[in-house]
């Protein structure tokens, strides 16, 4: 497969090459470290030893052991052991770990250079039930640390968006690019490295979460109160978690009830100028030190008719959504932990013309053009862990899911339905080979898809049950050399057997640098309509391979291959202090080349065809980032990035990728006083993207290649948090301009016509909105 | 793109270089000065506590470690004195360098802060 991808791409010969030096250089160094014993005439010597809690004698793993001149150091593996190589002259070492009093070792007189270490608590003083803690803590970050290059994004920056939903909480991240799917569904989608959300993979706390039928609809499904932290990370992912994901992996940790911050109850409002209200709830509770649960609620509401643009059309559908959701933690002390909830999600909203009832038939003539739209979704998951409270290294974890998606959007005239059954198990065994620094994970698992769509008479059925397993294998350099190389071997009943390789590495000449490359094989099956139901509201006839939809599926049930892609990355992060301030610099560059993709054909403007990619299609993602504290508690952050997004079409060839804004500048500034008063302020610049074909009715010719215009985009947000973080009252405003995309829905006065389309959306589809909420804690930590 | 990869990678090795060598050349003007002094205080509260009292005019950086218990200041030492920054600290009741802080001021400390509690074990 390597051999294939290599003709096809210099680049690729060039990232192969690079990682090919970064291996011999691992080669190199550990072989120095071998060889060391006796380097430039330094005699030196291996001192090993134990670390641990003078009062429980319990083994301290991750202690910090470092020479005076911190020129050498190591930590303790798991088991609380370390060994380091010194030269003759040191005479001390110093060993400290969080928590514990920092204490210093003399290295005179040892038996066999074996050192003992119990490090004594230490006394932390008095601390007082319902003492919040207040640190400062940044609202997103990017760590030097860890094999993969992952956005931190916090409930601070979380709360920057104030609203509501995943898609949302996007907005004011560089990495991600956030567009309406059409001017008449309210639904948002996201945008990776220039790729469609559906191609990043979802997961909540590692479970695979948002796929399938709910590519678009499902970010949609997690309210932002629900979320304690997320992370995002581009490119290949870990084969621990499936095939998928080729863009990259965003997870989202839910707030847990037995972390020591969560308070009992957390209630949150929040109300905009366009008529939506929100109200989220999370009740915590621990019955004891081993069992907990928490109640998550969301409620929104849509109520007001909003038409900025009077284009005749709601600007947003009315209607109500709601979730609901439980989960249950068990930990016993013999390293037994298990979890297990499930998640309701019912959503309903109607839009369209101002005057359309949600009743009203859709026969092409003079009734109002309607939007109709309805979500019904289960999910139910489960996870029991085992450690090893011997040997800590060692342990393991079944995840089991189980979802049930159900939903009909109508579109005028134009009717879909889909449903979604799927099935997840993965068993992962995780232990060491010697050391520490050799973790090898295993295990395997099986996936089961079941699709039943309705295309307005037409039905597109299929089943998919792929079962796999997978081996990852992590090495560790004195946290300077970090690789992970994972394979995937997976069956597909309907497409064979394939296999998924990634490979991670990270080099880190100093503490405050890492470069990190990635490389890896992603799969996946594409669910053409859902993936495009924007396309819906237009007049667009939907073809599968040149021909109606029907017409196709008659012998074939799924006429397309899989997507298959190949995604290599490299990226830098630079930590520094200028002027004594702390600051990072990143700046990183992916490459998808995709060998199989379903192709979305917009250049004819009545038309939209779906057919497998012969040719090339492929996304250069270039992404550069700075973020500084220029004075104490302001922090500024710039950005940049470029996409090259480009896939041969039949007709007109290679062409860039319609609705891919190709520049993104953006700009955000935040400065918390010291009485707790936030201030934060983005702007953003979003260039043209190329357009697809649409009828310009007043000569009734078709437009082609048409370039939107750049604009502008500011949002403003003020907060104040009362009573030592308590509560948080915050107002804010979006698109402060009130830039709009003029003509948002082309022929609108005519929906029933051939040229009209509301699915091109390449601005800012509301005007400026001011909103204000809250989010309140109630209670500290319970017994 | 060949170009665009080369500049990548040139950007790379310049920031790398460039920070590096920034690393190792510290502080070099005069006024600038860098001093470590001891400030008592206890806990992740004290730390704000004490930083924003350290934050007074002229002041570029203050620092506390929790565990060392030491802050490490650099400041203008044409805009303010140590005394001056030690002095802020003391008045909002934590005791920096050779200035104690006043019974009142300590006396309005949060519970967490309260050291001398913690000192007489």
């Amino acid at each position: 497969m390597t051999i294939k991808v290599l003709k096809n791409t210099p680049k690729t010969l060039f990232s192969i090459a690079l990682f090919s030096t970064i291996f011999s250089s691992i080669n190199i160094t550990s072989a120095q470290e071998v060889d060391s014993v006796q380097v430039n005439n330094v005699v030196t010597r291996k001192i090993n030893g134990h670390i641990m809690d003078a009062k429980t004698k319990e083994h301290l793993p991750g202690a910090l052991i470092y020479t005076t001149d911190k020129k050498q150091q190591t930590v303790t593996d798991d088991n609380g052991f370390f060994e380091i190589e010194l030269d003759d002259t040191v005479s001390t070492i110093t060993v400290a770990y969080i928590g514990f009093e920092t204490q210093i070792v003399n290295l005179k007189n040892l038996h066999n250079n074996h050192v003992m270490v119990s490090l004594k608590e230490e006394q932390s003083g008095r601390t007082l039930e319902g003492v919040n803690v207040m640190g400062r803590k940044k609202n997103s970050s990017i760590s030097t640390l860890g094999v993969a290059k992952v956005e931190k994004i916090g409930t601070g920056e979380l709360l920057k968006a104030a609203c509501c939903n995943l898609s949302e909480s996007f907005e004011t991240t560089p990495s991600v690019d956030v567009g309406f799917t059409d001017a008449v569904s309210g639904y948002k989608q996201i945008q990776m490295l220039g790729l469609a959300g559906s191609n990043t993979s979802f997961t909540r706390e590692n479970i695979p979460d948002i796929r399938g039928l709910a590519a678009v609809s499902g970010l949609t499904f997690t309210p932002g109160t629900f979320v304690e932290s997320m992370q995002l990370s581009k490119g290949a992912g870990s084969v621990v978690n499936g095939f998928e994901g080729t863009a990259g992996q965003i997870n989202v940790e839910w707030i847990k009830p037995f972390t020591e911050n969560t308070p009992k109850l957390l209630l949150n409002g929040y109300q905009s100028i366009q008529g939506r209200t929100e109200g989220n709830l999370v009740y915590n509770h621990n019955f004891s030190k081993k069992l907990s649960t928490n109640v998550l609620l969301h409620g929104r509401g849509d109520w007001l008719k909003v038409d900025e643009n009077k284009d005749g059309f709601l600007d947003n559908p009315l209607g109500n959504a709601f979730v609901a959701a439980n989960r249950w933690f068990y930990f016993n002390e013999n390293g037994l932990e298990i979890q297990a909830g499930f998640k309701g999600v019912k959503m309903d909203g109607v839009g369209g013309q101002l005057d359309y009832k949600a009743d009203d038939e859709q026969v092409t003539g003079n009734m109002p053009w309607g939007y109709k739209n309805k979500v019904n979704r289960l999910e139910t998951w489960a996870k029991i862990g085992k450690v090893y409270p011997q040997k800590p290294y060692k342990s393991m974890g079944l995840q089991l899911s189980a979802i049930f998606h159900n939903q009909t959007n109508d579109y005028g005239p134009r009717m879909y339905s889909g449903k979604q059954n799927s099935y997840y198990a993965n068993y992962i065994f995780q232990t060491i080979i010697n050391n520490t620094n050799n973790v090898i994970k295993f295990g395997g698992g099986a996936l089961m898809d079941q699709y039943n769509e309705h295309y307005n008479l037409e039905q597109m059925k299929r089943q998919e049950v792929i079962p796999g397993a997978f081996v990852e294998y992590s090495y560790n350099w004195m946290n300077k050399i970090n690789v992970v190389a994972g394979l995937r071997g997976d069956y597909h009943n309907m497409f064979g057997a394939f296999l998924t390789p990634r490979l991670h590495i990270r080099y880190a000449p100093q503490e405050s640098t890492a470069i990190r490359a990635s490389v890896g094989r992603a799969q996946r099956t594409a669910n053409v309509l859902t993936e495009n139901i924007g396309l819906m509201a237009s007049n667009r006839n939907f073809m599968f391979n040149g021909v109606n939809i029907g017409n196709n599926l008659s012998n074939n049930p799924y006429p397309f291959k899989p997507e298959v892609a190949w995604n290599m990355g490299i990226n830098l992060t630079q930590k520094f202090m200028l002027n004594y301030r702390d600051g990072s610099f990143g700046v990183d560059y992916y490459y998808t080349n995709f060998t199989n993709q379903v192709v979305v054909d917009l250049d004819k403007f009545n038309e939209v065809n779906f057919y497998n990619l012969e040719g090339k299609s492929f996304a250069h993602s270039l992404h550069a980032q700075l973020d500084y504290e220029p004075v104490r508690n302001m922090d500024l952050r710039l950005a940049y990035r470029f996409y090259d997004v480009k896939t041969d079409y039949k007709n007109s060839g290679l062409q860039e990728k319609p609705l891919v804004g190709v520049h993104r500048a953006f700009a955000n500034i935040g400065y918390t006083t010291k009485n707790n008063w936030k201030f934060d302020y983005t702007l953003q610049w979003i260039g043209s993207k190329r357009l697809p074909q649409y009828l310009n009715t007043h000569n009734n010719l078709p437009v082609s290649n048409e370039q939107s215009q750049a604009y502008w985009l500011m949002n403003a947000q003020i907060n104040k948090v009362l009573k030592g973080g308590a509560v948080n009252l915050y107002v804010g405003v979006e698109n402060i301009l009130n830039t709009m995309q003029h003509h948002l829905i082309i022929n609108s006065d005519n929906p029933y016509g051939k040229g009209f389309d509301a699915s091109i959306v390449w601005g800012s589809a509301m005007g400026r909105n001011i909103y204000a909420g809250f989010r309140w804690s109630l209670g500290g930590k319970q017994e | 793109m060949k170009n665009l990869i080369i500049a990548f990678v040139a950007t790379i090795a310049t920031f790398i270089f460039s920070f590096n060598a920034n690393a190792q050349e510290k502080v070099s003007n005069k006024k600038t000065q860098q001093v470590t002094i001891n400030v008592a205080g206890n806990c992740g509260e004290c730390k704000t506590r004490i930083e924003n009292a350290a934050y007074i005019k002229g002041v570029k950086r203050a620092e506390w470690n929790q565990k060392t218990k030491e802050l490490k200041l650099v400041f203008n030492s044409h805009k303010t004195t140590l005394e001056k920054i030690e002095q802020n600290i003391a008045n909002h009741g934590h005791d920096a360098g050779e200035i104690k802080a006043p019974q009142e001021a300590y006396d309005s400390l949060p519970a967490c802060c309260a050291y001398h509690d913690v000192d007489d074990h």
